[in-house]
């Protein structure tokens, strides 16, 4: 018990070690690891992160341009945000939210619509040509 | 293929900072198996400053998850070097006063002198590692091994040579003090380069082994390639699966309450184990 007095002592004088968590939220540091964001604008659904993520929280589907996440598995590695080609994924420095039930997050490409919409057009003024 | 020196500093000095708040927690942990709560949070107060510093620099708080083939992911800035360089000393100074108790503290030496003691023979026939085997007064660390940016540092074992728990307490206690001098050592050496290499093409047909001291002891890693993109073989064998064995020695003839305490002087981890 002696021993350990000065710090007892010391802890009378000094603040608390804890927080009013709700009232009081302590912000994340600049460089920490919150969560992934998928910019659909950017995202042109060629999986390699789907390939690449450890813990299978992003699965991709080109045909039916889709691309779904399960924040729940990702454990914000940075690996996709890393080798993502178009620089589609964010990384952001604050946490999520708590959850009140298993998120699924659903992201359609607006790039690769566009990039079909145009494609099917060039086609279509093609066919046209050859029609004529 | 070679790493660059920054990265090695910068590799070390997340391990570091990995072996002090492992240690802290495992103090923690002791005190909590006695029943020293006031002592259990204590040191999980201090443990919390330093996985800020984690976290600030490497931005997860408890794994840094830093280590690419070839580098690491981040890098140290000269602001956050400064915050670290600031926030250690602090650190430590608090580490000594709780480290006090825990040498000298009657409640501490009551419940863990003579328990569980694995002579030198025994800690190195049963294959132990890390501070169970460092507590029996065997002088073995991988870090001796100069890997990373050990060998340019200030580094020696610690060594105890009693081989019970108040021995495996005062190994962690003084290797977390060691571990905070070999940050702001190694912080204050750090060299300028590149962070990464690049490394492109999938891992040869080949095989590897390495080793490395986690807080736990010796952390072994081999890993088999075949040319193509997925590994042939990959095995881990980590320091509790070691120091498991250990337990027939220290475990008989004593009283139950004691149990507790002796099992948690090798540090478990079960789920690291399994594999």
């Amino acid at each position: 018990m002696p021993f350990m007095l000065p710090t007892i002592l010391k802890n009378l004088f000094t603040g608390y070690a804890t927080r009013l968590y709700p009232v009081q939220i302590r912000e994340p540091f600049e460089n920490a690891r919150g969560h992934v964001v998928f910019l659909d604008d950017k995202c042109t659904m060629c999986g390699a992160c789907a390939v690449r993520c450890p813990s299978v929280a992003i699965t991709t589907d080109k045909e039916k341009n889709e691309l779904t996440f399960y924040p729940l598995r990702c454990i914000v590695c940075e690996v996709c945000v890393h080798v993502c080609p178009s620089d589609a994924i964010e990384l952001i420095y604050k946490w999520r939210p708590s959850f009140y039930d298993k998120p699924v997050e659903l992201h359609k490409s607006t790039r690769l619509e566009h990039l079909r919409e145009s494609t099917d057009k060039a086609k279509e003024k093609e066919a046209e040509k050859g029609n004529d | 293929m070679e790493i660059s020196p920054r990265t090695k500093y910068l590799r070390t000095i997340w391990a570091e900072m990995a072996r002090a708040h492992s240690h802290l927690l495992w103090l923690g942990l002791l005190a909590d198996a006695f029943g020293f709560e006031s002592m259990f949070l204590q040191f999980w107060r201090i443990r919390e400053r330093v996985l800020d510093l984690i976290e600030m620099t490497a931005g997860h708080r408890v794994i840094p998850s830093v280590n690419i083939v070839g580098g690491v992911r981040r890098d140290i800035n000269a602001a956050q070097k400064k915050a670290v360089l600031d926030a250690l000393p602090t650190i430590r100074k608090e580490s000594e006063d709780l480290i006090k108790v825990v040498v000298n503290d009657y409640t501490v030496k009551s419940r863990t002198t003579g328990i569980g003691v694995v002579t030198k023979e025994q800690a190195f026939l049963l294959g132990c590692v890390g501070p169970v085997l460092r507590a029996s007064g065997v002088s073995e660390d991988v870090r001796l091994t100069k890997y990373h940016a050990y060998g340019e540092l200030n580094f020696e074992p610690v060594v105890e040579t009693a081989g019970d728990c108040y021995a495996r307490a005062l190994v962690r206690a003084r290797e977390l003090l060691q571990s905070i001098d070999l940050q702001i050592e190694a912080l204050n050496k750090l060299p300028e380069g590149e962070i990464a290499t690049k490394v492109r093409g999938n891992p040869p047909a080949n095989e590897s082994i390495m080793r490395t001291e986690a807080p736990r002891g010796e952390l072994f890693y081999y890993a088999k390639g075949n040319g193509t993109r997925n590994l042939e073989r990959m095995k881990i064998r980590t320091p509790t699966f070691a120091n498991l064995p250990s337990l027939l020695v220290m475990l008989p003839g004593n009283q139950l309450p004691d149990v507790p305490v002796i099992v948690l002087s090798i540090d478990p981890c079960i789920c690291c184990m399994e594999r």
